[in-house]
């Protein structure tokens, strides 16, 4: 039997990710050639690598097709339903630090908390016509935070799947919730992010899927390879 | 519960001769109105598709709001019952996603009063039918009364809003009246020259500078929140920060929610509560008054029936009465004054509104529970 692991396919954070794996002594060759998605470790054949994007890799996490990843943890509670009950946060790594954050136009002095917000939500319609605009690609944490712990409930979600922090200049939408690292592409576009407005600080995580069992072989192999990997961090 | 069930029929007689036929709904309706009524949170329970040119299209997740829509479209002018029965789709924890729903919807009767205490006899009459010797227990509750007492209290405006906003989730309004006990102090979030020109209330300064800053960062005044309406709710809310609710205020807000009666002695005990907290509540009191004298009128048995002040529905389109029938504690019928809705849905001119909906699948289950014993 064997185990599948599934890493970034580009960019920073597979370079990151794969430095983990060199740190713990498992080094990972491409399979065939260089821009190959399949990967090994050296002296581990019952390990296969899947490199994916990071969105796919939650999602295989959430229906155990694969075993292991790394990917962020915004992308695990975003595109999964009851997270925790799916998976498991073995460990948070250190890089692909970003925080999901509620940001509105600095022009709306009047507003700096979500209290603030839901005020001004709940005007919204009798001033506007319409309900308050909220661009963002992450719909279940913005519900969640929206509606489960500030009890704002009046609202419409704008999809947004690029260059969400324009939206609000445009004229598509009235806020955000989006992702930023330090904060600069939302400065360059006039916004602010609510005093308590960050959803989630999130980071590159390696996460266990836990929705199938597994035959005692994998498991051990499975374990082996997280222990190394967190003693590495 | 897949097919209909058996007391369907029964119900739509009963249903049409009292005045309201049935109306046929699509199964398949616009999404949009029921996201914008209810809010987001309805997304994750409504099974949603998407037409060919990408209209965002739902299996109907209830019937109040396309029954309304029929209303506006068709007869605004008028005063008319709708009664519906169907399924309605909607993911639930648990119980299964589609489910029978049927019920009256009584749209543009003026008299307030007596469209309530139809509303809840129709309700109790069609459970009593279909559950012959049941004993059903009627709680109700009524927004109007809460709002007065919010408003006779003499809170700001802003703090309102946010009571009533939250009336109907108990932990939500228990949290807020902790929040707003507290002074905020000063005005987060502002350099030292804004925080001056709201502190002094000048409107006309800080909607030039906005407008300005608007101009230069390129954002359009006129598609969201104009510079005046920042710029009022930034004094009113600079205005509230030194303020909070006092001892006296809570004491009274947590007695009256506190409050439960029989129907029959709530009037009373409405009154002993408003003479106690020195709160003159006798508009809302006399339209409470009204409704009850209104159930005593169709033979209604009052003194069965429950009165709970913190009972309530915490969307915005509930304006009046709320009620609920339950047998062995399990749910039958839901029902409610949501005299905003029309308007809100387009309807021109206000239109009042009133209505229930039964629980088919529950009633079903008590029917048999009725039947083994």
């Amino acid at each position: 039997m064997s185990i599948t692991i599934a890493l970034p396919s580009k960019g920073r954070m597979k370079e990151d990710a794969l430095a983990i794996f060199a740190r713990a002594g498992l080094e990972i060759t491409s399979v065939g050639h260089d821009r190959s998605y399949r990967g090994r470790i050296d002296g581990e054949d019952s390990v296969d690598i899947a490199f994916l994007s990071a969105s796919e890799i939650a999602r295989e996490l959430g229906h155990g097709g694969v075993d292991l990843g790394i990917t962020g943890e915004d992308l695990v509670r975003e595109d999964l339903a009851d997270a925790d009950q799916k998976v498991t946060f073995c460990a948070r790594l250190g890089f692909g630090k970003a925080d999901v954050v509620v940001a509105v136009p600095q022009v709306w002095i009047d507003v700096d908390s979500m209290a603030d917000l839901g005020d001004v939500a709940s005007e919204f319609r009798s001033r506007h016509g319409r309900r308050l605009r909220i661009a963002t690609k992450y719909w279940r944490l913005t519900q969640r935070f929206f509606s489960a712990q500030h009890g704002i409930q009046v609202y419409r979600i704008v999809e947004s799947l690029g260059a969400t922090e324009g939206a609000p200049a445009s004229g598509q939408a009235d806020i955000i919730v989006d992702i930023t690292s330090t904060g600069s592409t939302l400065k360059a576009n006039h916004l602010k992010i609510l005093s308590d407005g960050i959803i989630l600080r999130s980071q590159a995580c390696l996460v266990r899927s836990d929705v199938s069992d597994r035959p005692a072989d994998d498991l051990g192999t499975l374990n082996g390879v997280i222990d190394r990997l967190t003693r590495a961090l | 519960m897949l097919g209909e069930p058996d007391f369907a029929d029964d119900m739509l007689a009963l249903f049409a001769a009292r005045a309201a036929p049935r109306l046929d709904i699509p199964v398949i309706q616009p999404a949009d109105p029921f996201l914008d009524m209810a809010g987001e949170d309805l997304r994750r329970r409504i099974f949603l598709t998407e037409s060919e040119t990408g209209q965002s299209l739902c299996l109907r997740p209830e019937f109040t709001i396309p029954v309304c829509m029929r209303h506006i479209a068709v007869n605004s002018g008028t005063p008319k019952r709708y009664a519906y029965l169907g399924q309605v789709f909607r993911q639930r924890r648990d119980g299964g996603n589609e489910f029978f729903q049927s019920g009256i919807e009584d749209l543009g009767n003026a008299d307030i009063a007596a469209a309530d205490a139809r509303a809840v006899s129709d309700a109790a009459d069609t459970l009593s039918m279909v559950l012959p010797g049941a004993s059903l227990t009627i709680v109700l509750g009524d927004q109007t009364v809460f709002e007065a007492v919010v408003a006779a209290l003499g809170l700001p405006g802003g703090w309102q809003t946010r009571l009533i906003r939250a009336f109907g989730d108990r932990d939500m309004l228990d949290t807020l009246m902790r929040s707003l006990s507290e002074p905020t102090g000063r005005v987060a979030g502002l350099d030292d020259q804004l925080a001056e020109l709201a502190r002094n209330g000048d409107a006309d300064a800080l909607t030039d500078h906005l407008e300005t800053h608007m101009r230069t960062t390129g954002y359009l005044s006129q598609t969201s929140r104009t510079p005046v309406e920042i710029a009022n709710r930034l004094i009113a809310k600079t205005q509230l920060a030194d303020a909070h609710l006092d001892d006296r205020a809570l004491a009274v807000l947590k007695d009256f929610l506190a409050l439960e009666a029989r129907l029959s002695d709530a009037p009373t005990a409405l009154r002993d509560f408003a003479a106690k907290a020195g709160l003159d509540l006798d508009v809302a009191l006399a339209g409470f008054d009204a409704r009850v004298s209104a159930l005593r009128e169709s033979d209604r048995d009052v003194a069965a029936m429950h009165y709970r002040a913190a009972f309530g529905r915490p969307l915005d389109y509930y304006t009046g009465l709320v009620f609920e029938i339950a047998s062995d504690g399990a749910v039958l019928a839901g029902g409610g004054r949501y005299d905003q809705l029309l308007t809100l849905l387009g309807a021109t001119s206000a239109i009042p509104a009133v209505g229930f909906s039964l629980w088919l699948d529950r009633i079903d289950q008590a029917r048999e529970r009725g039947a083994a014993i």
